[in-house]
Parts: structure tokens; C-alpha cells; sequence
């Protein structure tokens, strides 16, 4: 508290510092390859969640780290051509990041961050309380995959699926 | 504004008459003159001095009538004097586009790395892709495909207190994708401008801050990562605005975001910060708009969350995101007493889940409970990090238990505490008063630069929470026929906190000005002071809500009034705030202060006010004040601009 305090005369002169909450500046751009993918990636051998650690570091310090890669024009969006590697990154990046809110998602069946998932599994509309079901009930096996890693989690989700009597064609279709 | 329809063929095919005429083959000559054809149309037709030139190259005119681009990096310009030229830059702009050299930070050719301007001007002059070969833009394509763009929302994270960073609330646009439903909206991409602020930088970072020194830039960060901090750990409300733009104006906006990879701009923290440089993006979808003019001295996000608001058809449905906190409070505030009490001890032993008196509860009241108390432990976690590893354990194993219910609570619709912000003051506010001091009486005009104070209508804004800036009160006396600068206050912060058994923030504040005082042989002494105090409220629902809080404080003074010209203390505050009807008001406060450095003596001080609103901008004040041995009283009219 009295460090918030200390830096009360700073904060006065940020009309809307949270503007500064996640840095833009890229980094270097080093040749072909996904940004986004490429911060996913190189921040999963760090920590398994960095995305909240992250911004955490940024609430308490004030300063955000400045090296995230979502700078505009380097590359950070639809980065390849491969269509199914790059779908595949965006779901693993996004259960890293969201662990915490599917965890709990997953818990209750329901919920926009399993949604979300789902989505990017490529679980049709109309298969996806099929796949939230799933989720609840192969909960803890679920929960210890994505305390390993992200890649565990989207792993151990296809699994479910292609054993799954309903979503299985959905899984053996991708 | 000239506009006329794109010049068709005719001087194009003549020229290509003559060309072939001379030199056959010489292609480098053809480009040469084709340019020239293209140079001499574009300035018959005064294309540098149309409004959407402006705007892509962000030029805004000089005192002295000249133009200068807000933009700071040399590599979006294409013309050495871009910056302040923008018919020279035009030129090299149409130059540069018959070359497949990269250019920009981006490293792309003229065509794609500038495509809105490549767009704008191909379409205005008609630009023949057989003598000017379009370029293909793969990365740019790749990148608008990722978007896949239905619309766009304005967002507002709004303003919270307890973090400094948070105070005035931020903006950002969302590219809402094709096919989202509001369950898998966290999707989107966002275009969101900041500051790149190098870590610890310590107190620089105001000065540095304020005067341009960082650079912002744009980029295109997952909603969910801005979910995830605003809601989640900053605990802070989001409103959504959806825009109601074309998709003709969404690619235009999207193909100069584009552009803005290429740009970065000096960030100043009060104007040209993130709601400035949206708003310039707005106004490129729709050349109609005027938004950025409207701010000469700072930009506040509330602000221009209103203008946006007020403009005629703009916005379409306004959605809310409640923040962990907020849910938190409004779920508990629908429990039983019994679940309340289970609530509590379930947080403190998860294990009891599975007791049979537990279980006593109905299968959908168990699981409400056990989400309640998922999200409270979350929210432990983030405020009281050291121990964020035992919460997280015990979230683990209410969610196990959880899951094991196969059950779902209906969804509870959030209502917040804060109502939407377009229905706020402005934040810059007049005030014209009459009153009485001691044996004098006075007239007063008061103006202050922002933005809320307790007593303020509260609509719209972080309820407790006060940030006034820049305020100044001017007194004439009648009797003494003296004119004087009566308070001037540089800051002054407060933030309560109401607590309860769940949540435990300590309330605060902090300010620095000038006030006039009477003390000793001085009767009208201009005393500089700073006051800080650390506290804690408390809430109750009597009338309708009433804030009771207490602060234990320092103060420190100079003035020459004083013995030794200084006085230096600490003592304490305490106080209420209550709502009596939605216009109506009411402020009592009394504090102890005893100086022990410098002049040695105590000072007592009383507040009364009550505030009366008449409109959205509009208000009245009857105020009581005691300092020391000064009496005062003051009826105001205020206005908010």
C-alpha cells in the first residue's frame, strides 16, 4: 500500500496508462514463423501460464515487460500457410494463457473460455454441450494434463474426443 | 473540399499514344511519364490538401497555417520532408509505388506497406494497373484474413482506483470476427495503441511520460489477454460499444491500422495517448467523423467514450463485462445466511464440500456456492499473491468437487455498481458561488480542469473513488474589496473502500494545493499544504447507501502565518458519505490535526456539503467548512464541460 502510494504522483500523470499494460514493441523480426506463436512458444519453456504471471508483474509494477510480439506488420496474425498448424497454435497458446478460467469453465460445464476452445478445436456449434460435458467429467485427467503443459491439455482433449461416441467424427474429421 | 469522379482514360491513353510513338520498349521512360500524368492529375485535383490525406499521414496545421504529421518514425514517410509536407510527400508516395523496393519498418513494398494510401489515390485518379503493375500485398491479406472482420467495438476497461495505473480508465477497438457469438467474442483481435515504457523506470517515467519522451505503437493483442487483465486481475468493469461502420469503412480502418505497423508516435499521457490515436483511426473508416479536434489539451478515455456515444447512429448495442469483483459481490449478495456461512468456510477448508450437512444443500445451491467461491479464491490469488499458491490448491479441489455436480445454475444477469459511462459528467468543471467567511462576504468562480469528486453526481463514474486535478477558486471580498486566488490544488486523490468480511482494501488518499487561511495576525494567508492518510470504510444500506470512513493522516504546511512559517502533524479523519435520493447528496466529515514540527498547535476542522443534481452537467452545492478559526459557507452552481 505505501508503495502505491509512492507511486500515486507518477500515476497522476497517466491519463490512461493502462494503455502502456501490455508493451507493443516487438521484438526483432526474425525471419518466418508467427509471432504470436513464436511468444507462446518461447514463453511456455519459462512458465506454464506467463500470460497472467505476466500481467500480474504488470499490476504490481507498473512497468510492463517489453518484449511481446504483437506488434502490427510483424507477422503476428495468419503468420503461415498452413492452416492446421497455425489453428493448432491458437488453441494451445489460448489454454496456456486461460488455463485458470477453463479450469474452471471446465468444471462447471460450461462457460465462454471452454466455448471459446471448443471453437478453436473446431468443435461445431451444436456438438459443443456434447464437448462440455465431456470436459466436466474427464475433468481431473484434463486438470493434470494442463498442469504439465498446454500442449498436454490440447493433446489430451483430442484424445478424449476421438474416443468420445459423438465427437469423435469431429476429431477424426480435422 | 474538392472531390470530383476518378479522371478516366483519356490523358492516359493519349500519353500511351505518344509513348509508343517515341520509344518503344523503354519502360523505365513510360513509368516516368506516366508519374508525371499521375503527379499533375493529383495536384489539378488537390489531393494534398484533402481531408483523408490528412488523415492517413495524421497532419494536423501549424499555428502559422503549414502542416506537420503527428507521426514520429522517418520510415513512414516516403519524402524526406514528409512530415510537414504533404504534397511532396504525396508525390514520393506515387513515386515510390512503381518500385517494389521495401520500405517502412515493415519491410514491404510502397503498394502494400502504405495500401490505405494506395487505395485512397489509385481509387481518386483511376490509376491504370497495366502502366502502374499492382503489387501482390500477401502479407497484408494473410493478416485482414485473420481479422476476418464483421465489425468493431469501442472498449472500455474503466476506471479503478486501487491500482494507479487504471485511474482514468482506457480504450481500445475490438475487431469483432465473423461468426463470434457473445460466448466466443474473447476471440477477437483487439487494436490497441500504448506506450512502450522500458521496465523499472522509475520516477523518469512521469516527467518522460508527460513530455513525449516514450513511443506508442500500435498492435493487435487477443481480447482474452485484455479480458484476462482487466476483468480478472485489475478487476475492473468493460463496456463494449459496437460501431456501426460498413465494411467498406472496416477495411479502410484496418488497412490503415496496417499502415500504423510502419508508425509509432511520441506517447503524451494526457493527449495524444490511447483514446487520441483511436479516435484517429475512427475518423479514417468514416472521413465524417470529427474527433480528434475536439481535444485540445488532454484527452481523459471517459471522454471520448461520450463523444463517441453522441454521435448520431455510430454506436449499436452497448454490452457489459462485469468484473471478478464485481460478480463476486453481486452473487454473494443473493446468498442465504446459511450459504453465506458456507461460503466462508469452504474457503477456508475446501474438504468440507463433501461433508453430508454440505451436501444438504440442493445440488444447484452447491454448485453456486462452489462457483462463488472459485472465483473469491481467484481473486485472493491475484490481491494477495504471497499466498497464491495455497489458494489456487484449494481452488483445485472445490473445482474437482464441483465438477463431480453435474448441474447448471441458471446464469445470474450482473448488474453494476457503476452505471455506463456515457451517462457521466463531463470531466472538466465551472463553478459560480456566493457566500460568507467570518464577517465578510464573498463571490466565487471556480474552474477545474478534472475529474470527479465525492460529492460529484456519481453516474457513471467509480462510486468513492475522487480525482481532482488542476482546480482553482478565484474569491472577490467584498469588504476588504480584495480579489485573490483562494485554493489551488495540484492533486487531490481519495479512494474508499468499502470492507466486509470478503474484501479487505484499505481506503486512501493524497493532495497537494493551496489554500487561503486565518491564523495568527494573518486573516487572508495563502497556505501551502500536503496531506496523505491511510484508512478503511465501511458501507451500510439504511436510506440507500451511506460510506462511513475513518483515516489516521499527516499534513504539513507552509505558510507565513505560522510561527517559523511551517507546521508539520498528523491526526485523523473521519466521515460519512450518503446517497438520500438519486439527485441528493450528503458529505460530513470533522478531523484532528496536531503539528509538532515547526509552529506547535492543533488545528480542528469540520465539512459539511450536500449536492443537489439538476442535469447530466449541471448541479448545485451548499457548503459548510471550519479550518481552524476560519467559518465558511458557500452556495454553488456548477457546471461540467
Amino acid at each position: 500500500m505505501m508503495r502505491r502510494l509512492a507511486v500515486l504522483s507518477l500515476a497522476l500523470a497517466t491519463v490512461c496508462l493502462g494503455a502502456a499494460g501490455v508493451s507493443a514493441k516487438p521484438t526483432a523480426d526474425t525471419g518466418p514463423g508467427c509471432g504470436l506463436g513464436k511468444m507462446a512458444w518461447s514463453q511456455y519453456k519459462k512458465q506454464k501460464s506467463i500470460g497472467p504471471q505476466a500481467l500480474m508483474g504488470i499490476t504490481n509494477m507498473l512497468f510492463p515487460p517489453s518484449n511481446q510480439g504483437f506488434g502490427i506488420t510483424y507477422e503476428t496474425l495468419g503468420c503461415t500457410n498452413d492452416e492446421k498448424l497455425w489453428a493448432e497454435e491458437k488453441a494451445t497458446m489460448f489454454a496456456g494463457i486461460n488455463f485458470e478460467n477453463l479450469s474452471q469453465d471446465m468444471a462447471q460445464g460450461r462457460g465462454e473460455h471452454l466455448a471459446s476452445l471448443a471453437t478453436l478445436l473446431r468443435v461445431p456449434a451444436e456438438e459443443q454441450a456434447e464437448f462440455f460435458a465431456m470436459t466436466q467429467e474427464k475433468y481431473t485427467s484434463l486438470i493434470q494434463s494442463g498442469e504439465a503443459s498446454p500442449v498436454a491439455l490440447v493433446k489430451a482433449l483430442h484424445e478424449a474426443m476421438a474416443a468420445h461416441p459423438v465427437l469423435a467424427k469431429v476429431s477424426t474429421a480435422r | 473540399m474538392f472531390s470530383s469522379p476518378p479522371l478516366r482514360k483519356q490523358p492516359g491513353l493519349a500519353l500511351a499514344f505518344l509513348l509508343m510513338a517515341s520509344t518503344a520498349g523503354a519502360i523505365e521512360a513510360a513509368d516516368d511519364s506516366y508519374l508525371a500524368d499521375l503527379i499533375r492529375r493529383a495536384n489539378e485535383a488537390k489531393l494534398s490538401d484533402d481531408r483523408y490525406w490528412h488523415l492517413l499521414l495524421h497532419y494536423r496545421q501549424n499555428l502559422t497555417g503549414g502542416y506537420t504529421s503527428e507521426q514520429d518514425d522517418t520510415g513512414f514517410f516516403l519524402a524526406s520532408n514528409g512530415k510537414t509536407d504533404p504534397r511532396a510527400e504525396l508525390e514520393a508516395t506515387l513515386a515510390q509505388f512503381f518500385s517494389a523496393e521495401l520500405v517502412g519498418r515493415s519491410r514491404q513494398p510502397a503498394q502494400c506497406a502504405f495500401v490505405a494510401r494506395y487505395h485512397w489515390l489509385s481509387e481518386k485518379l483511376g490509376i491504370d494497373t497495366g502502366r502502374l503493375p499492382a503489387q501482390r500485398c500477401e502479407r497484408f491479406e494473410r493478416w485482414v484474413g485473420e481479422f476476418d472482420a464483421q465489425s468493431v467495438s469501442l472498449i472500455f476497461p474503466s476506471a479503478f482506483m486501487n491500482n494507479p495505473a487504471s485511474m482514468f480508465g482506457h480504450t481500445l477497438l475490438r475487431i469483432d470476427q465473423k461468426g463470434q457469438t457473445e460466448q466466443t467474442r474473447i476471440l477477437a483481435y483487439t487494436i490497441n495503441y500504448a506506450a512502450d515504457v522500458p521496465p523499472d523506470e522509475g520516477v523518469l517515467f512521469a516527467v518522460r511520460g508527460i513530455f513525449g519522451s516514450y513511443r506508442g505503437y500500435f498492435s493487435t493483442i487477443p481480447y482474452y489477454l485484455k479480458v484476462q487483465e482487466y476483468r480478472d486481475i485489475e478487476n475492473r468493469d468493460i463496456w463494449e460499444y459496437r460501431l456501426n461502420f460498413s465494411d467498406g469503412q472496416i477495411r479502410r480502418m484496418l488497412m490503415h491500422a496496417w499502415e500504423l505497423g510502419n508508425a509509432s508516435f511520441d506517447y503524451y499521457f494526457f493527449k495524444e495517448n490511447c483514446s487520441y490515436h483511436l479516435l484517429s483511426l475512427l475518423e479514417v473508416a468514416d472521413p465524417s467523423l470529427s474527433l480528434t479536434d475536439r481535444f485540445l489539451f488532454w484527452t481523459v478515455p471517459a471522454d471520448t467514450v461520450r463523444l463517441i456515444t453522441q454521435q448520431p447512429g455510430l454506436v449499436g448495442e452497448i454490452a457489459y463485462r462485469p468484473s471478478r469483483s464485481t460478480q463476486i459481490r453481486r452473487k454473494r449478495a443473493t446468498l442465504s445466511d446459511e450459504e453465506r456461512r458456507w461460503m466462508e468456510r469452504i474457503t477456508q477448508d475446501p474438504s468440507l464440500i463433501r461433508s453430508d450437512e454440505f451436501r444438504r444443500l440442493s445440488p444447484e445451491r452447491q454448485a453456486f456456492v462452489m462457483d462463488l467461491t472459485s472465483d473469491y479464491l481467484r481473486y485472493r490469488g491475484v490481491a494477495d499473491e504471497e499466498h497464491a499458491a495455497s489458494y489456487k490448491e484449494k481452488n483445485r479441489a472445490i473445482l474437482t468437487g464441483r465438477s463431480a455436480l453435474r448441474v447448471k445454475p441458471d446464469e445470474m444477469r450482473i448488474i453494476p455498481f457503476a452505471s455506463a459511462p456515457e451517462q457521466g459528467h463531463k470531466t472538466s468543471r465551472a463553478g459560480l458561488g456566493v457566500g460568507w467567511r467570518n464577517d465578510d462576504t464573498y463571490e466565487e468562480l471556480a474552474i477545474r480542469a478534472g475529474y470527479h469528486d465525492l460529492l460529484d453526481p456519481e453516474i457513471g463514474y467509480t462510486p468513492d473513488a475522487q480525482i481532482e486535478l488542476l482546480s482553482a477558486k478565484f474569491r472577490h471580498y467584498n469588504r476588504k474589496d480584495q480579489t485573490r486566488l483562494e485554493q489551488f490544488t495540484l492533486a487531490n486523490v481519495l479512494s474508499l473502500s468499502p470492507m466486509d468480511s470478503l474484501f479487505k482494501t484499505p481506503s486512501w488518499k493524497v493532495s497537494a494545493g493551496t489554500q487561503t487561511i486565518r491564523h495568527n495576525a494573518c486573516t487572508l494567508c495563502t497556505n501551502w499544504n500536503l496531506n496523505g492518510g491511510i484508512g478503511a470504510a465501511t458501507e451500510t444500506k439504511l436510506l440507500r447507501r451511506e460510506v462511513y470512513f475513518a483515516f489516521a493522516e499527516a499534513d504539513a504546511n507552509y505558510s507565513q502565518a505560522y510561527d517559523e512559517r511551517h507546521r508539520v502533524g498528523g491526526g485523523g479523519t473521519i466521515g460519512m458519505l450518503a446517497e438520500l435520493t438519486d439527485r441528493w447528496k450528503l458529505m460530513a466529515s470533522g478531523s484532528y490535526l496536531g503539528y509538532v514540527l515547526g509552529e506547535r498547535s492543533d488545528d480542528v476542522r469540520w465539512f459539511v456539503g450536500q449536492r443537489y443534481t439538476l442535469g447530466q452537467n449541471l448541479a448545485v452545492r451548499l457548503e459548510y467548512n471550519h479550518r481552524d478559526h476560519d467559518n465558511d459557507v458557500l452556495f454553488t452552481v456548477q457546471a461540467f464541460f
